[in-house]
């Protein structure tokens, strides 16, 4: 059965490979029904290699073409890495290769048992690979990844492993102990770091792998069960971190990194040549990423905070950016630069209210309301208050007197002369100081009584200052003492500078005197005017 | 001529008195002379012409004229209708010699146009006055111009005039571009005065006209008190209040 379903393989594989390419461009069942016969086939032929795969063969009738990959893929990637895992060994190791061939000679069977259960020591998860190409084989085509992460994932699956494991896994081929002596002489070759026990290392690498994990941009194509292993492991090496790393990294100096670039770098590729070379290999790029890949967390923090310092220092070194400069005129300024700005000042004006119409509707209601009651807050100046007293002007009168000429004469003479006893006038002299004297106590009982109390301005009577010096007035001293006049020099005189007399004004000063006289008068004129207006129209 | 008569006879009578002073006559005091007596006996004659618009007036208030100068002044007066003039003459028992005159005044103001209660003013005055200007006189003006300034010296109703005359105690009589004053003479001056700065174009407003109006007045009382004061006239009042302001001033 199985040498018919081989045969069949085979023969569906040749078949594969005769066809013309284009063919393959259409869909036909019997190149489709080939391909599946030849996948079978290399997956059982593989199948005794992967010792932990659950499939026992490819399920391929009926099954989608995904599906079929995934099946593949879950045989092959175990696969690919405990190859390379074994080309490394024997990169290191070459004369185990003759060892190999050797025992392979003598006894095949064993050898291959051997290896089935290296493999499955070495069963390594998670390969951080972009994707491959490869359709069924494990191809051998290794990418950029690490001796660490492979190394450490043999810790995982040598913890992982029962019991059994342990003898499993080690055999005259694999020691682990000979691994890990290998990590730690490939550590101190690197970066000049001491040989440490098993435990320091152990921490290193796992906290290097948790780097990696978190550095890679490229998300590989983990398994969860994978991954929850990886970052337990992950916990444990940050935690462990602090306390190795500083021991471990006290002589790491820049120079071991970067001191004469090209040196280090062909070192480095010296050193690293063995490792999987995949597309990485060509440029610089190629080197800094194998040097990234082997530094700790601490170095790799410190190359950031270096990296940021130098962008620091490089920008202080530099002439700032206009919005830092302090003071800065458009001049200093690129064009519209400063509305690109978010500018931040004080505003001094409140801002101008947004109209809404619930604002617009509160103002009409207002205005209708205040129409309504005719309540407008009109401002009325201020009326002056009299410093003089209120002249007794005499109303003249505009009606045609009964009295002929004559008799108004004669009434007048007759009052001069007191023969008629003229009607009682106002300006009697008992009655006005009757009168003064209840303005006086109306004066007192007011201030007693109304809350707003305002006294009466003090009209002065009219009195004539003489500019005579003081001292001449009140001592009997010679004249040539004092100085001091009795008036101020503005009662002497009070104007501004420029006085013109009336023959020098030119034409456009006298009409400005006459118009402002003009002014002057119709101001008073129409204050009183509308204060009387006022008044009776409050009355009414 | 009785005068130096009585001279020569009083020195001679001196000297007769020196000679016999029994025989003295007591000195002959003569009574004066009547206003007849005056003009030597003769009568006099004043004619006042009529101007055409105050012929009627003059019938309806011929017993106003007639009245008074008949009776109080003692003159003939009669009109001529045929020569349109007032006649006036004097009496024999005329009282006084002005007073001729004084109808004269009386009768020509009348045809100025004033009132004759009014003109009776000047027979019982003697410091009455009629006082005539010319709007020309004041400023020269043509056509609206001056129809425009007679307005403002009448005012609205003939209110400003009237005012003045109650403030000046005057009479006013605006006849075309003729404007009669009758009053005394201070009083004639103020309203003159403010006549004048009408013409000139002072608006007849409220206070610029009357505070004028006024503060001359005051001007005038003054003066006329200190004159009063000066001439010791017994007018108390007003010597009081003129004293008075003399102490303020």
């Amino acid at each position: 059965m199985a040498a018919t379903t081989d045969s069949g393989g085979v023969a569906a594989l040749h078949r594969l490979k005769s066809t013309d390419p284009p063919l393959y461009l259409s869909p036909s069942p019997d190149l489709s029904h080939s391909a599946r016969l030849a996948c079978q086939h290399i997956f059982a032929s593989l199948r005794p290699f992967t010792p932990k795969s659950p499939f026992d063969r490819l399920l391929a009738d009926g099954f989608d073409s995904e599906q079929i990959w995934q099946q593949i893929d879950l045989q092959s990637q175990p696969l690919i890495s405990t190859l390379r895992c074994e080309v490394k060994f024997f990169e290191k190791h070459p004369e185990e290769i003759s060892k190999l061939f050797l025992k392979v000679s003598v006894g095949k069977k064993e050898g291959k048992d051997g290896k089935s259960e290296e493999l499955e020591g070495l069963e390594l998860d998670g390969e951080k690979d972009e994707g491959f190409d490869e359709l069924e084989d494990g191809d051998e085509g290794l990418e950029g990844s690490d001796d660490v992460d492979d190394e450490e994932e043999e810790r995982e699956n040598e913890e992982e492993s029962d019991g059994g494991g342990v003898d499993g896994v080690e055999d005259r081929f694999l020691k682990i102990r000979e691994l890990e002596e290998y990590l730690e002489d490939d550590e101190a070759r690197e970066y000049g770091i001491k040989k440490k026990e098993k435990g320091d290392g152990k921490v290193a690498k796992e906290s290097i792998k948790e780097d990696d994990d978190d550095e890679d941009e490229e998300d590989g194509e983990d398994d969860d069960g994978d991954e929850e292993g990886e970052e337990d492991d992950d916990e444990l090496g940050v935690l462990g971190l602090v306390d190795g790393d500083d021991e471990e990294g006290g002589d790491a100096r820049y120079e071991d990194f970067f001191g004469g670039k090209k040196k280090t770098g062909s070192q480095q590729k010296k050193t690293r040549h063995d490792s999987s070379a995949g597309d990485k290999q060509s440029g610089d790029m190629d080197f800094d990423d194998k040097k990234k890949e082997n530094r700790s967390t601490h170095e790799k923090q410190l190359e950031k905070q270096r990296l940021k310092i130098e962008e620091m220092e490089k920008a202080n070194m530099e002439v700032k950016t206009w919005t830092m400069q302090g003071e800065v005129t458009a001049a200093k300024r690129p064009k519209n630069s400063a509305l690109e700005v978010d500018l931040d000042f004080e505003h001094n004006v409140r801002p101008a209210p947004v109209i809404t119409e619930e604002v617009t509707a509160s103002l009409e209601e207002l205005i209708q309301k205040r129409i309504l009651e005719g309540r407008f807050d009109d401002v009325f100046r201020a009326p002056t208050l009299p410093n003089k007293a209120p002249k007794e002007r005499k109303e003249l009168d505009e009606n045609k007197s009964n009295k002929g000429l004559a008799e108004v004469y004669a009434d007048e003479y007759a009052q001069k002369t007191g023969l008629v006893s003229s009607a009682l006038t106002f300006s009697d002299e008992q009655k006005k100081e009757a009168s003064v004297l209840f303005k006086k106590l109306c004066l007192k009982l007011d201030a007693l009584s109304h809350f707003h109390f305002t006294p009466k301005p003090v009209i002065e009577d009219m009195t004539i200052q003489a500019n005579v010096p003081a001292l001449a007035m009140e001592e009997i001293a010679p004249l040539a003492v004092s100085d001091a006049a009795m008036l101020a020099p503005e009662e002497v005189f009070a104007g501004k500078g420029d006085v013109k007399e009336e023959a020098e004004l030119t034409q456009a000063e006298r009409k400005r005197r006459r118009a402002n006289k003009k002014r002057k008068y119709k101001d008073e004129y129409h204050a009183c005017d509308r204060s009387f207006d006022e008044s009776s129209g409050l009355n009414q | 001529m009785q005068s130096d008569g009585g001279a020569t006879c009083m020195e001679i009578e001196k000297l007769a008195s020196e000679v016999n002073h029994a025989s003295l006559e007591p000195r002959p005091r003569f009574a004066p002379l009547k206003a007849h007596e005056i003009s030597d006996g003769q009568i006099q004659f004043r004619k006042i012409n009529v101007p055409q618009h105050r012929y009627t007036p003059l019938k309806k208030a011929w017993m106003e004229i007639y009245t008074p100068i008949m009776d109080q002044m003692g003159i003939d007066i009669r009109m001529n209708p045929k020569a349109r003039k007032v006649e006036l003459k004097t009496r024999p028992d005329t009282p006084d010699a002005s007073n001729l005159q004084k109808c004269a005044d009386f009768v020509s103001a009348f045809m100025m146009g004033f009132e004759p209660k009014d003109a009776v003013a000047l027979l019982r005055m003697d410091e009455l006055y009629v006082d005539t200007f010319e709007i020309k006189d004041v400023k020269t003006l043509h056509g609206e111009h001056l129809s425009r300034a007679i307005g403002r010296l009448s005012g609205k109703g003939g209110k400003t005039r009237i005012a003045i005359e109650n403030a000046t105690k005057t009479r006013i009589v605006i006849a075309d571009t003729k404007i009669h004053m009758l009053g005394s003479f201070a009083n004639i001056k103020i309203a003159r005065s403010s006549l004048c700065s009408l013409i000139l174009g002072s608006p007849a407003g409220k206070a610029s006209f009357s505070n004028g109006l006024l503060l001359l007045l005051l001007l005038l009382l003054r003066q006329t008190a200190t004159i009063a004061a000066l001439t010791n006239e017994s007018l108390k009042g007003v010597k009081q209040s003129g004293t008075s302001l003399l102490c303020a001033t």
